[in-house]
């Protein structure tokens, strides 16, 4: 069974994420609280996290970013405030997507849990090089020489997405869609943030990026070998 | 003479020495000229006393001498008057050059023996007629003022005393003493050059004076104006200085007593702003999280409503429907507090315009099967890229196209895209009921129906048409509204090619194209 750890304070809501998870066919961890978050994630690791922004304790983004200081999970973080200040902080914090309070319908939330837990890229396998990069999709791990490079499931898949087609240049609906799976959104602030976090993985000078090029006024492509 | 209106206009200093120099030009003259004659008559009258004085002893001199000489020959005569010429031209060195002159006076007859003698310089016919005149019937000594000539023709200012003097055995004679002015005319003219000098001095020290003064009061009147232009212009932390006690200090203190009261009044409006903002989103999180509960609940509910008996089934179908549009008001309540608040970003990107209409026409085709009205898109170009907020613009465009569709009455919406260089027009066009003159004023006023007794097909929140305007205002573009009682409406976003640019017209008329024909052949 998949496990996803519901972090929200709001009781009732956490209590119907529950219901709406288990149905769907997910187990659920409930917590309350910020400061209890990061213990209940170490002792029983989900496979996904949905964590608010606003909890009692230690914030979501604080939350978010201890998290990914110890693992690579999926994050989704919820925010009932639709200020692009809060998105794009939690979204550098490490956040890998969000989700914006009243979601459209739990479709939707099942769809994006969905998304996240599914490995992207399935048709690819083998060893994929971009700039002075090598990726082993199968493995899934990327080497720059010897040196290894932790990336987080969404970074690494943003990162095949370009490598596997090195020619195209990809707008960032195009990467939207086939990295988040979203068919229509228009949100470009995904995008943004999280090429600027695999950049400043990545990239040997992220100010000078060598690996994902930015196309000004249409996407970005991956760079040429090294 | 327009630079110097100019300067005259806009410099407080530049009239203020100006009009001193000119007031002072005035005075100085004026005194100039008093002290000037003064002075003139001052030294001609004393040149004059003593002139007289001189030729009256002159005179009696002569006439003494002449009296002795009875008994002499015509040539001992002729001796004494050369010696009474010689010695009474004989000048003390820096004293007036004069002359003397013996005429014979009009009556005696020309005898054998004229005594008419003068030195060498004068000559005689130049002797004022007025006063020979005077001489030859007065016993008494005469003086004129007159332009002698020489005899090497040049004229000169000179004073002439006469008298009338018996020559013994000669007959009446007529002696003229003349002394030449022009050591006074040279004093004179000195004086007045000094005063001219010291005129031109003077005011050149005034007006020297006067800027100096100005400059104390009108730079701290510059620097009230430039502090108070940067107070204008937002920076509300200036002051002016207060140095000292007088009106200038008056002045600062009482600006900046009204400065400060203003950056308070600010501060205080910012403060509530802030907490305004504050209390929206507050409101937001709080409405937003149970809002979310409830959702989930009643999707829960909803689903499973065949098992329920039909009045909980439709119920439960109202709620799911009422939180639906509960939620779309919260959204747009929420939006429209953020454009009052000013706190609406915008984010824009390049896309193609044609493109998202066409997606945002597809999204409602395949929608709404319920209405029969078809759309129709009209480009003049294949794709127009634009740089815009394309969440925005999207919800504009929904906004229209979703109107359009509940007011068709089930005929034709046309979208029509136009784009010039700088900017692109969005018009959409539908031919229901359209609106008439005083729905045209409202329809973007907030929570405003057209007729309350409409049935609202697509549940619109009343806010949809404000938030559209504010969505394109905030793009710099415009968004404009075309109506007329049973002819359809008309709707047209304009926006610049580049957000935040200015829209210098609009590709796309209010009015539609069609208009104008439905009335010809009507």
């Amino acid at each position: 069974m998949t496990l996803v750890m519901v972090v929200d304070d709001d009781q009732d809501l956490a209590e119907m994420l529950g219901i709406v998870l288990t149905s769907s066919g997910f187990d659920v961890d409930l917590v309350s609280r910020g400061d209890e978050a990061l213990e209940v994630f170490r002792n029983n690791p989900p496979d996904l996290v949905l964590l608010d922004v606003m909890l009692p304790g230690i914030d979501g983004i604080e939350v978010c970013r201890l998290i990914r200081q110890e693992s690579m999970v999926p994050i989704v973080m919820l925010s009932a405030k639709g200020e692009t200040q809060d998105i794009v902080r939690g979204l550098e914090a490490g956040a890998d997507d969000y989700m914006q309070k009243p979601f459209r319908d739990k479709a939707e939330l099942i769809a994006r849990i969905r998304t996240r837990l599914r490995r992207t890229n399935a048709d690819v396998t083998g060893l994929l090089t971009i700039g002075d990069l090598v990726i082993d999709v199968t493995a899934h791990e990327v080497h720059r020489g010897p040196k290894a490079i932790q990336l987080t499931r969404l970074e690494f898949d943003l990162l095949v997405a370009l490598a596997k087609d090195p020619g195209r240049v990809f707008t960032r609906d195009a990467l939207l869609s086939e990295v988040w799976g979203y068919r229509h959104s228009t949100d470009t602030r995904l995008v943004n943030v999280h090429v600027q976090r695999l950049r400043s993985k990545v990239e040997h000078d992220p100010e000078h990026p060598e690996i994902v090029m930015t196309v000004r006024g249409v996407g970005y492509k991956a760079g040429g070998p090294a | 003479m327009r630079s110097i209106r100019q300067a005259l206009a806009q410099s407080l200093a530049t009239k203020v020495i100006l009009s001193t120099v000119f007031l002072s030009l005035g005075v100085v003259s004026l005194s100039g000229s008093a002290l000037y004659s003064r002075l003139s008559d001052g030294i001609k009258s004393a040149s004059l006393s003593s002139s007289l004085a001189e030729s009256r002893f002159t005179f009696f001199d002569a006439e003494y001498k002449l009296v002795i000489s009875r008994n002499s020959t015509v040539e001992e005569r002729k001796k004494i008057l050369a010696d009474i010429i010689v010695n009474s031209t004989t000048q003390v060195v820096k004293e007036a050059r004069r002359e003397v002159v013996f005429l014979r006076a009009p009556g005696t007859s020309r005898a054998i023996n004229s005594y008419e003698m003068s030195s060498d310089l004068i000559n005689p016919q130049s002797l004022p007629q007025k006063l020979r005149k005077e001489v030859a019937t007065s016993a008494e000594v005469k003086y004129a003022y007159a332009n002698v000539k020489q005899k090497s023709g040049i004229e000169e200012q000179s004073l002439v005393v006469g008298k009338r003097v018996n020559i013994p055995s000669g007959g009446r004679y007529e002696m003229y003493i003349v002394f030449s002015l022009a050591n006074q005319q040279t004093t004179l003219e000195l004086i007045k050059n000094s005063l001219y000098f010291y005129g031109f001095a003077l005011i050149l020290l005034i007006a020297l004076i006067t800027f100096v003064v100005v400059r104390q009061v009108v730079r701290p009147v510059r620097e009230a104006a430039r502090i108070a232009t940067q107070f204008t212009e937002g920076d509300f932390s200036q002051r002016m200085e207060v140095k000292s006690a007088d009106e200038m200090a008056t002045l600062a203190q009482s600006y900046n007593e009204m400065a400060l009261s203003i950056e308070q009044q600010i501060t205080r409006l910012e403060n509530l702003s802030r907490v305004q903002q504050r209390f929206v989103s507050d409101v937001s999180h709080e409405l937003r999280t149970p809002l979310t509960t409830l959702r989930m609940a009643s999707e829960v509910i909803y689903n499973q409503r065949t098992s329920f008996d039909p009045i909980v089934a439709r119920s439960s179908e109202l709620l799911s429907a009422q939180i639906e549009r509960f939620e779309r008001l919260l959204e747009d309540l929420l939006e429209i507090s953020r454009f009052d608040a000013e706190v609406a970003s915008l984010d824009a990107a390049d896309f193609d315009l044609v493109a998202l209409v066409q997606r945002c026409v597809k999204d409602f085709e395949l929608g709404d099967i319920d209405t029969h009205s078809g759309i129709r898109i009209e480009s003049s170009e294949p794709a127009v890229q634009i740089r815009a907020d394309i969440r925005r613009v999207e919800r504009i465009l929904r906004n229209l196209i979703s109107n359009a569709l509940d007011h068709a009455d089930g005929k034709e919406v046309i979208a029509t895209i136009v784009a010039t260089d700088t900017e692109v027009g969005i018009g959409v066009r539908d031919f229901g009921a359209g609106l008439d003159e005083s729905a045209l004023i409202r329809v973007f006023d907030r929570f405003w129906r057209e007729d309350p007794s409409r049935a609202r097909v697509r549940g619109g929140t009343g806010l949809g048409l404000s938030i559209a305007l504010e969505d394109a205002r905030l793009h710099n573009g415009e968004l404009d509204a075309w109506g007329r009682p049973g002819k359809g409406a008309h709707f047209v976003l304009t926006l610049p090619r580049v957000a935040g640019e200015l829209i210098a017209g609009r590709p796309i008329k209010a009015e539609p194209k069609d208009f104008h024909q439905d009335n010809f052949y009507l």
